[in-house]
Formats: structure tokens, C-alpha cells, sequence
């Protein structure tokens, strides 16, 4: 597997002088083409920085980065607009679409900024809708949805432009129980259709259900293991994924 | 630039979502347009009324009169001068020194101001007056300064209730002398709605033969200053201006070219655009401070909108839009804000033209250019994007993690 994201030495420190806070403490990290990964840790271990760091809408302070084969350590604000469109889809905990736009056209939105013209775009965006089952919502308004269906809008709004990674930031955190599954199962399944998969969570429920699980403390990253559950834990969530 | 497409979409699909907001962002760029657009039309309708009022009343006609060397009581020119003008020059039909003074009439309705215009064989013409009723003064009432005298249709009914008014009698008062008129002719006004001559005043105005000034002991006929002169148009003003004032010079043995003078119209002409002109630059400078308030007004309720929308700009960038993609965005939407405000203006100021325009005492139609509509429409989309620039700039700086931070 082609290896995907490269973090050397990375460091992130806010208010260098006296009072500096090393948020990201020399970080190494690779992550593979095809990985599921929950990154976890407590508010303040510095897993917010590395989500950053890891979408490049922020340049460490120290250390190299490699997306894609591309460093992207020390690039321009709008270099990095361009990196982000091309290579990552983002989910935020806070769905964060725009509502005066419909689904459709929130879906639309990065391929837009990406120059798809409009015939090919609206048939990106409504393959995406149709893969997490929003068909029949596409003229509703983020204000006409509920909270599961508003974040299906982000996720399809994250792989209509079909990038590379996909960056989900405490993706459940706004949710209930049932859209939770709901949530995880479309994950799941994209990392099953062989798309790689970062989640940001503080949640260990949510981080048991991926293959890897990465723990940060302190803005250094203190466990990077294999879960041997996740075989048997991918099928009971898919069960229930469909029950949803 | 496919994509400004998109950008011009947003930012409209922005002002429909925030209609109210929109509209009264507008309203400074609306009263601006508006503004200037009226006092465009009406301004530029004013002169031309102005302009083919003065052409019309300067059509074919010549004024001469005695210049400054000319200061002997022998040097001005008496009616045998004029007679002379009408039978020697060619191409004049007409003169009239067009006196006038200020008088009394007594009339069965009271007693009224009376202006008494005295004139010779052009002075319908200079009056610019059609009959209505029996017939102006001739030749021969003039050589014998009969008294007769024509009456405006509308003094006649202030002055007897009726303009069936022929062969009555006014008592008219000059000089501590008291004459009666008799009425031979009712006319009115040329051009009926005419704004510089036609506003309703309480006096009465006559006209009668400059010669009849001589019943009231005025010696109307030895000391003439100037004298109209109409003509037939068949031969250039030029030429029958130059013959009579060779022909009044010769009569006069005069020693210099300065002793008789041609007054000139287009002196008049060029007076009164100049003051129109004045006038205009005058309110649109007014009008243009109302713009550049009105664009302020833009760039304020822009700003509040790139505050308000912070988050979204930080989804925006997130998602990966560039820098210049926020900037168009904004800069599109305060651009058509400004277009449509500038657009609403026009209509408003059209609409407001034509209704100062249609005021009874003006009445004529507003003077409207396609380049002034296109100019104020091209200007407020360009105050739009002057005045959008900062506040576009200020979106589009946002970093975007701090924008995805705030609610």
C-alpha cells in the first residue's frame, strides 16, 4: 500500500517565547492508502492541532509534512486551499453546511471551487447523496433536516470530489445514538470500498470501531496499535448500520 | 471565468436570502441614482424647452440699436429710419421698437396693473402672438397712432368675464392721462404653454401701436434706441443685419462701424445654458455626496455580513475555496446590491422626472439619455465594487481555522 500521509518531527507551538504551549510535541506518523484511523485523545492532548495539521488548514511550526507525496509543510494560504480541495474531504463535529443552500448544492460546493462544470458536478454530487441514502432530499435545506441527515450531506460533501482522504472530526459528536451508528456504518463502509479514513474522536466507543487506533496526551502520541477487535465489531455495526 | 458564473450565483442566492437587509442597503444608492437621474432629465428637458423657446422668439428676427457713440439725441434712429429698413432691405417684412410701460386700466371687472407694450408692423411676431379674434393693428393704425388696441384672450376674461370682447372700450391710465382704447383684436400666446411667459399675474397686458404712446405725450417716434425687424428668412440674418446697419449708418452719416449695433441671440442662449449648466453641476454635486454615503452604506452592511458570516467564509475555505474565490463572492454580491439599487434608482428617477415635468406650471417632457441611464447604472455597480473592496478583502483574509472556531 502507497503510504499516504508522512508527519516528520512535527511540531506545533502557539506563543513561542515565555509562555509557549507545544501543542504538537514532535509528532511521527505515517498513515497508509486505505487505512481506517482513529486519532483519540482528550480535549487539550493536542489531537484538534494534529486535525489541522492533517487537513492543512494549518503549517507546523517544525517538522516536515508529506500529503501524497507532496510537502505541504510550508505552503501558501492558497496553495493549501488548493491542497485541501484536491486531497481531503472534511466532516465536521458541527455538520457545518451552508444553509441557504440545499444539500445538492452544498455537495456541489467543492467541486465548484475545483472547476467541475456544471453537467459533471451535479452528477458527482447526486451519486454522492445517493451513497449515503439522501435521493429524496436533495432540494432540502440544512434548516429541513435532522441532525443524522445534515451530517450524510457532509459526508457526501466530503467524497463528491473523490479525495484521497477523508477527515472526520468528531463526526458523532452532535448526534444521538442511532445516527451515530448510522454515521459509523457509512465510514465503515467507505473504508470498505478502500477510501482512507481518519477520525478525530475523544470517544472510545467511537474509536474501537477502527482498525488502528492512535492515542495522543500532551501533544505527543503515546499508543499507535492494531485493533484486534475490529473484525467482529465491523459486522455487528454493519447489522445495525442497516437497521438504522 | 466560468466560475465568476458561480460567484454571481451565490452571491445573488445571498441577497434573496437576505431580501430585507438588501433593500435597505440599497435605499442610499437608490435616493443617489434617483437623484441624479431627475435633475438629469429635468434639467436637460429645461434647456431644451429654454433652447427652442429662445430659437423661436430669435427665429428670423434681428435687434439693432444705437451703441454707446452714439449719444446725440440725433444719433438714434426715429420711424422714418424704420420705414426706410422695411422698404430699402430685402427680406424684412417688419419693425417694432416694442415699447413698453406701466400703467392703470379700468374695466368693468375693476381696476387692474396694466403693462402696455407698444409696437410697430413686427410686433405680433415679437410678441409671438396668434389672433383669436378680429385682427391685429396694421400700417395704417401705426402712421396714424389710432387707438385701438389687442387684447390677450385670458385678460379679457379677467377683464369683462367674456372674450367676446371686440369693439368694447378700456379706460387705460398713463402718465396721469386717461385714454380709452378700443379693443380690435384677441389673441393668445404662441407656444399656449409656455413657461416663460404664460404664469398667471393679476396685471392685464395690452398691445397697441408704439405711435399711440403719443396720445399719453410720450414723443415715441423721434428717439427710437432699437427696433426689432422680422424677416421673411429668405436671405441669411447675417446679410439683412449687415444691409440695415450700413443703411442706418449712411442715414446718420455715422463715422464709426460702433455707432449701430446687432444684438446677437445666441448671446442669450448661451446665457441661460450656462446657468442651466451651473444649476446641474450644482445638485449633482448634492447627489453625489448622497452616492458616496450611499456606498459607505454598502461597505458598512457588507462588513456586518462578512462578521455574521465568518463561519460560513471558514466552511467556504475550508472546502477549498482561494482567496480571490471569497473576494469575487462578496465583491459580486455588493457590486449587483449596488446595480440593482443603481437600477431602482433609474426607474425612481424617471418616474420623478416626468412627474416635475408634468407640474402645471412647467409642462414639458423630461429630457432622458440612454448614455445618462447607462452611465448611472455602469457608475453604481462600480461604487458597489469600490465600496466592497475592503470588506471583500477582510472576508477573504480570514484564516481558516479561526473562522471555523466562531458560532
Amino acid at each position: 500500500m502507497e503510504k499516504l500521509i508522512e508527519i516528520r518531527d512535527m511540531c506545533k507551538i502557539y506563543n513561542p517565547g515565555e509562555n509557549e504551549v507545544r501543542a504538537l510535541d514532535h509528532v511521527n506518523l505515517d498513515v497508509y492508502e486505505g487505512e481506517l484511523v482513529a486519532i483519540i485523545g482528550h480535549s487539550g492532548s493536542g489531537k484538534s492541532t494534529l486535525m489541522n495539521m492533517l487537513g492543512c488548514l494549518d503549517v507546523p511550526t517544525i517538522g516536515q509534512y508529506c500529503l501524497h507525496g507532496m510537502d505541504v509543510s510550508s505552503l501558501s494560504d492558497n496553495d493549501l486551499s488548493e491542497i485541501r480541495n484536491l486531497e481531503i474531504g472534511f466532516i465536521f463535529q458541527g455538520f457545518n453546511l451552508i444553509s441557504n443552500l440545499t444539500a445538492m448544492g452544498n455537495v456541489e460546493l467543492p467541486l465548484i471551487y475545483r472547476g467541475v462544470g456544471k453537467a459533471e458536478r451535479t452528477r458527482l454530487a447526486y451519486e454522492a447523496l445517493c451513497m449515503v441514502g439522501l435521493e429524496k432530499r436533495l432540494d432540502h435545506k440544512p434548516s429541513e433536516m435532522s441532525g443524522g441527515q445534515q451530517q450524510r450531506v457532509a459526508i457526501a460533501r466530503a467524497i463528491a470530489a473523490r479525495p484521497p482522504v477523508i477527515l472526520a472530526d468528531e463526526p458523532t459528536g452532535n448526534l444521538d445514538s442511532s445516527s451515530t451508528k448510522e454515521i459509523m456504518g457509512i465510514l465503515r463502509q467507505l473504508h470498505s470500498e478502500g477510501r482512507t479514513v481518519i477520525i478525530i474522536t475523544h470517544d472510545d466507543d467511537i474509536a474501537e470501531q477502527a482498525k488502528r487506533i492512535i492515542r495522543i496526551m500532551d501533544g505527543k502520541i503515546v499508543e499507535d496499535i492494531i485493533n484486534e477487535n475490529y473484525q467482529e465489531n465491523y459486522l455487528e455495526q454493519k447489522e445495525s448500520g442497516k437497521d438504522a | 471565468m466560468a466560475q465568476l458564473l458561480e460567484y454571481i450565483k451565490m452571491a445573488l442566492a445571498n441577497i434573496k436570502a437576505n431580501k430585507g437587509r438588501s433593500i435597505l442597503t440599497m435605499l442610499g444608492i437608490i435616493i443617489g441614482i434617483s437623484s441624479v437621474i431627475t435633475i438629469m432629465a429635468v434639467g436637460d428637458g429645461f434647456e431644451k424647452e429654454m433652447n427652442d423657446q429662445l430659437n423661436s422668439m430669435a427665429g428670423g428676427q434681428l435687434y439693432v440699436y444705437a451703441g454707446d457713440e452714439a449719444s446725440n439725441n440725433e444719433d438714434y434712429m426715429n420711424n422714418d429710419d424704420m420705414d426706410a429698413v422695411e422698404s430699402e432691405i430685402a427680406g424684412v417684412t417688419g419693425t417694432s421698437p416694442d415699447y413698453a410701460d406701466y400703467g392703470t386700466v379700468l374695466t368693468p371687472k375693476g381696476s387692474f396693473d396694466l403693462v402696455l407694450r407698444g409696437g410697430g408692423t413686427a410686433q405680433q411676431e415679437v410678441s409671438a402672438l396668434e389672433m383669436v379674434g378680429g385682427r391685429f393693428y396694421n400700417q395704417s393704425d401705426i402712421s396714424t397712432g389710432n387707438r385701438v388696441c389687442v387684447i390677450k384672450k385670458n385678460d379679457a376674461i379677467k377683464a369683462f368675464g367674456t372674450d367676446d370682447v371686440l369693439g368694447m372700450n378700456l379706460e387705460v391710465t398713463l402718465y396721469n392721462i386717461t385714454i380709452d382704447l378700443t379693443i380690435i383684436g384677441v389673441s393668445q400666446d404662441k407656444n399656449s404653454d409656455s413657461m416663460l411667459f404664460g404664469y398667471n399675474t393679476d396685471r392685464i397686458s395690452l398691445e397697441m401701436p408704439y405711435t399711440t404712446f403719443e396720445s399719453f405725450g410720450w414723443e415715441t417716434t423721434d428717439s427710437i434706441y432699437g427696433f426689432y425687424i422680422t424677416t421673411d428668412g429668405t436671405l441669411p440674418s447675417k446679410e439683412v443685419a449687415d444691409n440695415t446697419l450700413k443703411l442706418l449708418r449712411d442715414r446718420h452719416h455715422a463715422q464709426t462701424e460702433d455707432y449701430y449695433l446687432l444684438q446677437d441671440f445666441n448671446d442669450q442662449l448661451a446665457t441661460v445654458n450656462n446657468t442651466m449648466g451651473m444649476i446641474t453641476g450644482f445638485i449633482s454635486l448634492v447627489a453625489g455626496i448622497s452616492l458616496l454615503v450611499g456606498g459607505i452604506g454598502v461597505m458598512n452592511i457588507m462588513l456586518v455580513s462578512v462578521t455574521e458570516r465568518t463561519r460560513e467564509i471558514g466552511i467556504r475555505k475550508s472546502l477549498g475555496a482561494k482567496t480571490g474565490s471569497i473576494m469575487l463572492q462578496f465583491l459580486a454580491e455588493s457590486a449587483i446590491i449596488a446595480c440593482i439599487g443603481g437600477l431602482i434608482g433609474v426607474a425612481l428617477g424617471l418616474l420623478m422626472a416626468h412627474g416635475i415635468c408634468s407640474l402645471p406650471m412647467l409642462g414639458f417632457a423630461p429630457g432622458v439619455k440612454v448614455s445618462t441611464i447607462l452611465l448611472a447604472t455602469l457608475f453604481s455597480s462600480g461604487i458597489g465594487i469600490f465600496f466592497g473592496i475592503y470588506p471583500a478583502r477582510k472576508a477573504a483574509k480570514l484564516s481558516p481555522i479561526e473562522a471555523l472556531r466562531r458560532n
